[in-house]
């Protein structure tokens, strides 16, 4: 379904996606564990098409801070030079690091900011599909979305990547400071998202939360993918234990 | 005395608000400040005025005809001369003004600067309010402002496109994420914002005759609404345009009409020095639409 090949992202003084090629299969869940400045976010941002945007802001004040070279397939159309929103078209949708979400405009309201570039039928469709995963989204539903806790935004952010009825959600560090209940909590939801069809693409810096329900893995380590396997092999990988559970 | 104060403020705070309305809501959007507001603002009023007279348009008609071209206008303006400079602020400001001098001087050449150049008032006549004399035209002002607050709020909250421009106004990497065309709403900003200047141009003007120096004026009305509300909320601007304009109205009434113009360069002054965001503005959220 994707595919990228020797994907490199430098910045101006620094390679921060090195050579990589990986690929997500319809309907897995795979995992992208690294730590703290592997580049896991400089990837999600390159397949989202967010990395455009943002060298074109740096391009038109004159530097020429950011390159990217290698190639991105989607359902076997090259999308390496296609802006973010018609990769959005496409299906493909990320929910950022740090659940940043509309703070000033409710639940509600940023769910259906969210279905903006979608038919208006579809919305509702939508909105009611978002509550079933997180039930308690609909209880705060009128609540102002700068009010919310770090889990209850995290939540917002996917359910509002939801909304734009994605074939393949990116959810970077969706784990990232929650309580463990909550992290469960995140847990079912995702599993529950790609049992309804969607695709997911997951980055973490620790791999324990995921693991069970991961179909497959990479190991991260500055922009380099190190190792690949299957959930239950990355498991039994020492080092992957060593690096990944903090022990 | 006081009657008269009252009635005449809501007059004028109105005026500066519908002139105000479209620079902030552009702003308010993509944070770009169009120069050229006040131009634009003269031009549809001239535009018009053609119309009306030259072509012999209908009057509703000639509105519509105004409202959509001043529409056009401010998208295409977006891509000729605001674009290739997104992002630096000094840039758009400079190539916006000069597109605006460029207008208002071109009309200036051609020679549009007698008296004839005049828009008729929407309904002629007036009636007593409290037995204060009012004409039709400066209460379908002060209706008007309301009734623009009022789509603004609904356009915002209720509609597909409202939407996608509050997205960009409060966030706008995560709206791109999102699906949202950054480009196009910040084109369809300054479309919005054109079209509001042309509202306020066929309200306003035929207050008065048409002259290129109300085009500086008017710029110089939405920059002081904007700095003195804090140019991305809507209440802002409301009560920056209150505020400014019983100012001016007390001024003009106990001190002299010369100094009226003053208070516009005395509130940014005061504004920027005492609240740098504005009355309700949120300097924060420019750290939070990172
Ligand atoms: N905007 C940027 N400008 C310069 N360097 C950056 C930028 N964003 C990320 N980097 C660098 O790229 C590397 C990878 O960062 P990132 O993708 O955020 O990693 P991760 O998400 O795994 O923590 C880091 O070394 C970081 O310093
Ligand atoms: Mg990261």
């Amino acid at each position: 379904m994707l595919e990228g090949k020797n994907l490199i992202v430098f910045f101006e003084n620094a390679i921060a996606v090195n050579n990589l090629s990986f690929y997500v299969n319809k309907g897995e869940i795979v995992g992208i564990l690294g730590s703290n400045g592997a580049g896991k976010t400089t990837l999600m941002n390159t397949i989202s098409g967010l990395i455009m945007d943002m060298k074109l802001k740096e391009e038109r004040k004159g530097g020429e801070r950011i390159t990217v070279l290698g190639q991105l397939l989607f359902e076997g159309k090259d999308i390496t030079d296609l802006e973010p929103h018609k990769r959005v078209e496409l299906g493909i949708v990320l929910s950022r690091e740090r659940h940043p979400v509309f703070l000033e405009s409710t639940v509600e309201e940023n769910l259906r900011i969210a279905a903006c570039s979608r038919r208006p039928k579809e919305s509702r469709i939508g909105i009611d599909f978002v509550y079933s995963i997180f039930p308690h989204l609909k209880t705060i539903r009128k609540r102002r979305a700068g009010f919310l806790s770090g889990g209850e935004q995290q939540m917002l952010s996917i359910g509002m990547a939801l909304m734009t009825k994605p074939k393949l959600i990116l959810l970077d560090e969706p784990l990232l400071g929650l309580s463990p209940i909550l992290q469960k909590e995140l847990v079912r939801a995702i599993k529950e998202i790609r049992d309804d069809g969607v695709t997911v693409l997951i980055t973490e810096q620790f791999a324990r939360p995921i693991l069970p329900i991961i179909d497959r893995g990479y190991v991260m380590e500055n922009g380099m993918l190190v190792m690949e396997g299957k959930g239950s092999e990355l498991i039994e990988n020492p080092e992957v234990k060593a690096a990944y559970f903090g022990v | 005395m006081l009657t008269g104060i009252i009635v005449y403020g809501l007059v004028n705070s109105s005026i500066l608000l519908l002139v105000a309305l479209g620079f902030c809501l552009t702003f308010g959007v993509s944070r770009i400040a169009n120069f050229a507001h006040g131009a634009i603002y003269i031009l549809f009023g001239y535009l018009m005025w053609i119309f009306l007279n030259w072509l012999k348009i209908p009057f509703l008609f000639a509105i519509l005809l105004t409202l959509v071209l001043s529409g056009i206008f401010g998208y295409v303006a977006y891509y000729v001369a605001v674009r290739r400079v997104r992002g630096i602020v000094l840039s758009e400001v400079v190539s916006t003004f000069a597109l605006g001098v460029g207008i208002l001087e071109f009309f200036r050449w051609m020679g549009f600067v007698t008296y004839e150049f005049s828009l008729p008032p929407i309904k002629k006549g007036s009636l007593y309010i409290l037995g204060f004399p009012i004409d039709y035209q400066r209460l379908i002002i002060i209706l008007a402002a309301i009734g623009l607050v009022a789509f603004l709020y609904f356009f915002t909250h209720y509609t597909k496109l409202g939407l996608s421009f509050r997205a960009i106004a409060q966030n706008e990497r995560t709206a791109i994420a999102l699906g949202i065309d950054a480009d196009r709403v910040a084109a369809l900003s300054v479309a919005f914002g054109s079209a509001f200047a042309s509202v306020a141009s066929i309200l306003v003007l035929p207050l008065g005759i048409i002259s290129i120096n109300s085009g500086y004026e008017a710029l110089l009305i939405a920059i002081a609404v904007g700095i003195v509300g804090g140019l991305e909320s809507i209440p802002g601007m409301i009560l920056a345009s209150l505020v400014l304009g019983f100012v001016q109205i007390v001024v003009g009434v106990y001190v002299s009409s010369a100094w009226v113009m003053v208070v516009y360069l005395l509130a940014i002054i005061v504004i920027l020095v005492v609240m740098p965001s504005g009355l309700l503005g949120k300097f924060k959220e420019l750290e939070e639409r990172v």
